[in-house]
């Protein structure tokens, strides 16, 4: 890892995805850093990472490119990075950003957390090198802020999933939701922080919903940076609950987090990746890198719960995503379940995304209605 | 002994590591006494075929792979080689498609065939003894010291055709040669004016049909071609690490370490990268070279290729790159070449001093 800036000028930026700035700002902070946060994605981001990255790179590394440079435009100098798990060319990634923003004449340091094997291990070392703080009450503050936030912020979304496409009055449960995450990103102590999950829970009963309407179940699948960014997927929860639609997502930030972090003897229940393994021994006998194994596993496992569809979500040239869309229409006709497969990059036209998702719905309607 | 065996027959696609590793596999079964059944060659045909079954976001040789295994069930056999090739290092990894290619194929081809699928992962400590072990299990033998000898004979014959090929010969004619056990010497080395590298998977460049037999097509212009092969995959590791990157793809032997290992050598005069449409560890490699080159100076050429690659292009920007190259290199003899040339105005003083020196006399 790099060292040219001193501990004590380090401003620390990381790459958006979704709201993983909320939580992880508590964490650094309670080490007593100071953090930059690159403005959320947006069209002028992603035409600045166009504008730097080759052509054929996939559209995660464009974004992730256009927040380093943001960053370091508004006074960040250590930039932070995820290399979790699992081998497509996200493990170069950094790399790659090293090399094309010396290019542009930045200096920086980039601390990378390799997520290979020992990935507690890795993360406090990478924490340590960033804040070089000896305090542990500091690191049991932090980590506890950081997990909590990160499980009400699943707590608010998974109630916003269910609550918007039944409420009486229209943008109730999305104004409950922006609440809550301010209140969230505000919340200071390791007590307060612990007590979200329950408070969000309340919050959110209050709201007037219709109990007894039918609403089809569509269950989000795909690459996990598409999935939890909600510029990049063009807010699909959003379109989709608006139509009256129940989403449940693949992935949640917590269960990623706790996958990627936890050391393996302090799993009680079966992970995420375990349980997708499991579900898609029938169609794959193996790993192949990035999250194959768990879009087809989870296809299963979705199709064996009462999903009513599964729309599936990658970015151009993902190369597993890719293996997996070959694999999904088997899956499909033997686990007798629909599946959309949407591929997105910067050329998605939103028109005709939706028109795509409005079928899609009509169809497992349809499909309902019949099998009544 | 065959008679013990579930399988008599194992069928070979010709597409992905066919092209790198067929000596050893057709030195490994024939020793194992089971009979080796290729694929016909690439054909539009078979391209197509494979179109039909796969989604169309997949590259061009994953298309072929599948268009072979195709061309393979017609001809009627029913145990299909189909190796994952995960790692070949530690963390150093293959592409997922080709880490999935069983996976692939599992899913995508509804057929009554048994996959021999073993697996070569060096990250998990899977080395290529558990890989033939696994592929003579999954045949229905368990004698280990057979296996054992096997793999002597594969090696046996993939070193004749590597050594053969390294020295010069043709890819089609050292692996015939090999493959009969014979050894043929290198013939003489013909001078010629230009030397291209050609930097790409050996799965694209070998196929005449994929590549569209663009190494003919250069030599055809007088081009000397250098490949993967004329470089041993140890110097090829060294030279990446010379140039100051770190090798993150089992294919980067073959494209950046070729590319690395002439850049230093710096006896190329350009370089041309092969890669199929939407290849992912290529689109990262080959910018990788390009980046160098500009450091270096040598001009690149990035081919692009996939099932409609028409050929009348194809051939017209070879030609200009060629072109190219040869006006550059000539401009460099030129300006190399000093002639004693003398100022006009210094011929014309001597002239006048030498009118005066005959006055005088």
């Amino acid at each position: 890892m790099e060292n040219k800036v001193p501990v004590k000028d380090r401003i620390i930026a990381w790459p958006r995805m979704g709201r993983i700035d909320i939580p992880l700002k508590a964490l650094v902070q309670s080490l007593g850093a100071k953090v930059v946060i690159p403005p959320a994605n947006s069209n002028e981001a992603l035409e600045l990472g166009v504008r730097h990255s080759i052509e054929g790179i996939c559209l995660p590394y464009k974004l992730n490119l256009a927040n380093y440079i943001m960053a370091l435009e508004k006074g960040a100098n250590t930039l932070m990075m995820f290399q979790a798990p699992g081998s497509c060319r996200l493990g170069n990634y950094t790399k790659m950003a090293q090399k094309t923003l010396k290019q542009l004449g930045y200096e920086f340091d980039m601390v990378i957390f390799d997520m290979y094997k020992s990935k507690m291990k890795q993360t406090l070392q990478a924490f340590w090198h960033v804040t070089r703080c000896w305090n542990p009450w500091c690191y049991y503050k932090g980590f506890s802020l950081g997990f909590n936030k990160f499980f009400a912020i699943d707590t608010a979304e998974r109630l916003l999933f269910y609550t918007r496409p039944r409420e009486l009055n229209k943008g109730d449960a999305e104004k409950c939701y922006n609440k809550w995450l301010e209140i969230t990103d505000e919340t200071n102590s390791v007590w307060a922080a612990k007590k979200l999950k329950k408070r969000i829970q309340e919050d959110f009963k209050k709201i007037p919903i219709d109990k007894n309407k039918k609403v089809p179940v569509v269950y989000l699948i795909g690459e996990f940076f598409v999935l939890l960014d909600p510029y990049t997927n063009q807010n699909i929860e959003k379109e989709l609950g608006e139509m009256g639609v129940e989403v449940q997502r693949q992935i949640m930030f917590g269960d990623w987090l706790e996958h990627v972090l936890k050391p393996s003897f302090l799993y009680t229940k079966e992970s995420h990746r375990e349980r997708s393994v499991r579900y898609a021994q029938k169609y794959m006998k193996r790993a192949i890198g990035g999250e194959c194994i768990e879009t087809v596993g989870d296809t299963v496992y979705a199709a064996e719960h009462g999903v009513d569809g599964i729309i599936h979500i990658s970015p151009f040239s993902c190369m597993p995503e890719i293996v997996a869309q070959n694999i999904l229409p088997k899956v499909s006709k033997e686990e007798n379940i629909p599946i959309l497969s949407l591929v997105l990059d910067e050329q998605t036209g939103k028109a005709g995304y939706i028109t795509r998702i409005e079928a899609f719905i009509d169809l497992i309607k349809r499909r309902q209605r019949n099998q009544m | 002994m065959n008679a013990k065996y579930k399988y008599t027959k194992v069928g070979i696609p010709r597409a992905i590591s066919y092209y790198n590793n067929y000596p050893f596999y057709f030195g490994f079964f024939q020793s194992l006494g089971i009979e080796v059944v290729l694929s016909d060659k690439t054909t539009t045909k078979t391209i197509n075929a494979g179109c039909k079954q796969v989604v169309s976001d997949t590259c061009l040789p994953i298309k072929v792979y599948a268009g072979h295994i195709i061309n393979l069930l017609e001809k009627g056999c029913k145990a299909i080689f189909v190796p994952s090739i995960q790692s070949t290092g530690y963390k150093i990894n293959n592409c997922s498609k080709i880490r999935g290619l069983p996976e692939i194929i599992r899913n995508v081809i509804s057929a009554d065939f048994v996959m021999i699928e073993p697996t070569l992962d060096k990250t998990e400590k899977i080395g290529l003894k558990d890989f033939c072990i696994e592929t003579a299990n999954l045949l229905g033998i368990t004698d280990k010291k057979a296996v054992k000898t096997a793999m002597k004979a594969g090696w046996k014959m993939y070193n004749n055709f590597y050594e053969m090929a390294k020295s010069g010969i043709p890819y089609q004619t050292a692996l015939t040669n090999a493959l009969e056990g014979k050894s043929v010497k290198k013939p003489v080395d013909i001078v010629k004016p230009l030397s291209i590298v050609i930097v790409g998977h050996g799965y694209n460049l070998f196929d005449e049909r994929i590549s569209l037999n663009l190494i003919n097509k250069l030599e055809k212009l007088d081009v000397k071609v250098y490949t993967s092969l004329d470089v041993y995959p140890k110097e090829a590791q060294k030279s990446i690490k010379a140039l100051g990157e770190v090798q993150y793809w089992a294919n980067e032997v073959e494209l950046t370490g070729v590319a690395a290992y002439y850049l230093l050598k710096n006896k190329i005069d350009g370089i041309i990268a092969l890669s199929a449409f939407g290849c992912g560890p290529d689109s990262l490699m080959v910018d990788e070279i390009a980046y160098h080159c500009k450091e270096k100076d040598v001009p690149i050429m990035h081919l692009t290729i996939d099932e409609h690659t028409g050929e009348a292009g194809f051939i017209t920007r070879i030609e200009a790159f060629v072109d190219m190259l040869v006006r550059k290199k000539r401009m460099i003899i030129g300006k190399n070449i000093k002639m004693p040339v003398k100022h006009p105005a210094e011929v014309i003083k001597i002239e006048k001093d030498k009118v005066c020196v005959g006055k005088a006399v």
